[in-house]
């Protein structure tokens, strides 16, 4: 009986892995489903008085990544601002000094937070 | 090496794969087939380095670069005009090009700014890591064949090459040009991409390949070849795109007259498997890719004492022009404690692997020494 049994066992994993490798080797490996697909945009810039007014500046030709994954000094912030600003960004003159501010306090050269998003290939 | 996917998120994905697999009766999917995000739009996404192991890379799995959201051409209207400096200017469709004879290279597409985040001080731009760059074969025709189609005028000197995306708001547009007598000499327009039609995200329906140059110089969604004696220019030939003639002081910024236009890829190798722990007098194996703007690659070597004695790798038997090697180490400790190991690549004209790459404020052609540590037991 418990032999018998054993046996049982035995013939079901074997037809489990034996199907298992035929689908295998028909279809290359998936993508996870739930990673993000590539191109998804998912961060958004921290809260506080300056978050509407980079989202108006940045966010028309870029996501937020671009801003987040930077390690920028103010001097360095300052020339990204006005070269944006010349291709079209859309800052108030009177809120350009806080909006330098508050990309230097929360993306400046210590700024370790941002990792990439791991996503899937897109289809 | 598992940089990108952090703990959590592996877990989630296995289990949540895992109960899939289970209830569909198939294997686990393989999770780590994914792509590390840098921007969500315009999309830019490189490869993580532990699947870079493969001497061609899967199309799926190849980085993207945008510098804008692109419109891609719908390749059934898509043509390609080809005017300038010419005797006939022309206008092709897809079955144009697909009725004359194929040409195809495998080689090395890396974007200028790979590695870029790995420069001190800390440069601006898409802080690229280690995977923005891949190994394809380009399918497609020459660039001679359809100048030569067109009747190429004597006096020129430059392909100027423009693309369908369009730069939003007041960004410059981008456009470029190649030195004809490189184009002529390997170019190719390629509509295919290892065997598949070539994919939106990498320039579909045609793009430029520049055997050996960095991807500034492969315009994506070409439709417009243009011979002229004269360079192009505006923001991204005169400012962007542009490299030291000669090294200077980290962090500060070069003159204008003191760079030239990017071109070649320097000598780079890189390490896509090492192991986090091994014993001494066991080998353990090390394995990576290296490539050159030369055409091949002579050796890479491996270090374990920060470049006092070197050993030679293995270089894979797959070779191409300007594509890439892929080597393999067999390491065996002789001591137990924490180890670096190093690499670097020797290309085909001499030129080696520098332990510290070149500053630049633009963080273009990162290229120094790849390492990995090693925790070496008795």
């Amino acid at each position: 009986m418990r032999r018998a049994g054993v046996a049982v066992v035995a013939a079901v994993v074997a037809l489990v892995l034996a199907a298992g490798a035929l689908v295998f080797a028909q279809s290359r490996p998936a993508p996870p489903e739930e990673l993000p697909v590539a191109g998804t945009q998912l961060g958004e810039f921290p809260d506080g008085p300056m978050k509407a007014v980079a989202d108006q500046a940045c966010l028309r030709c870029h996501s937020t990544d671009m801003i987040r994954q930077q390690r920028l000094t103010e001097k360095q912030w300052t020339a990204e601002l006005t070269k944006m600003a010349g291709w079209g960004a859309v800052v108030p003159e009177d809120q350009k000094a806080a909006l330098i501010a508050y990309f230097v306090e929360h993306f400046g050269p210590d700024n370790d937070r941002f990792q990439p998003v791991v996503a899937r290939p897109a289809p | 090496m598992s940089e990108g996917l952090n703990r959590r998120q592996l877990l989630a994905a296995a289990a949540a794969t895992a109960m899939t697999a289970v209830a569909a009766g198939v294997p686990t999917p393989d999770v780590r087939r994914r792509l590390l995000q840098m921007n969500g739009y315009p999309l830019d996404a490189e490869t993580p380095l532990d699947l870079l192991t493969t001497y061609l890379t899967p199309n799926d799995l190849f980085f993207v670069r945008h510098h804008w959201n692109p419109t891609f051409p719908d390749a059934s209207t898509w043509r390609l005009t080809v005017d300038g400096e010419v005797e006939r200017p022309l206008s092709l469709s897809l079955s144009d090009l697909k009725a004359m004879p194929r040409a195809s290279a495998t080689c090395v597409l890396q974007c200028a700014g790979n590695g870029r985040s790995l420069h001190r001080p800390i440069v601006p731009g898409v802080q690229w890591k280690y995977g923005a760059v891949g190994n394809a074969k380009w399918t497609g025709v020459r660039v001679r064949d359809v100048l030569e189609k067109a009747g190429l005028k004597a006096g020129a000197r430059h392909l100027h090459t423009f693309g369908t995306d369009k730069p939003p708001e007041k960004v410059p547009p981008f456009h470029r040009s190649v030195e004809l007598d490189k184009i002529r000499e390997d170019g190719v327009i390629a509509f295919e991409m290892n065997g598949e039609p070539l994919p939106q995200a990498h320039g579909g329906p045609a793009r430029l390949v520049v055997p050996g140059w960095a991807g500034d110089h492969w315009m994506k969604w070409l439709d417009r070849i243009s011979p002229q004696a004269a360079p192009q220019t505006g923001f991204y030939m005169d400012t962007a795109y542009r490299y030291p003639k000669t090294p200077g002081e980290p962090g500060v910024a070069f003159k204008p007259d003191e760079m030239t236009p990017v071109t070649e890829l320097f000598v780079k190798s890189n390490i896509t498997e090492s192991p986090a722990a091994a014993r001494v007098g066991k080998a353990a194996t090390i394995r990576g890719f290296a490539f050159s703007g030369a055409p091949d690659v002579a050796k890479v070597e491996v270090t374990d004492d920060g470049g006092a004695t070197w050993s030679p790798a293995t270089l894979g038997k797959d070779h191409d022009p300007h594509a890439w090697r892929l080597w393999s180490f067999a390491y065996t400790p002789k001591n137990s404690g924490r180890v670096t190991l190093h690499a670097r690549a020797t290309d085909s004209r001499g030129s080696v692997q520098p332990k510290n790459a070149v500053w630049n404020q633009s963080g273009y052609l990162y290229n120094a020494w790849p390492s990995a540590d090693v925790e070496v037991s008795a």
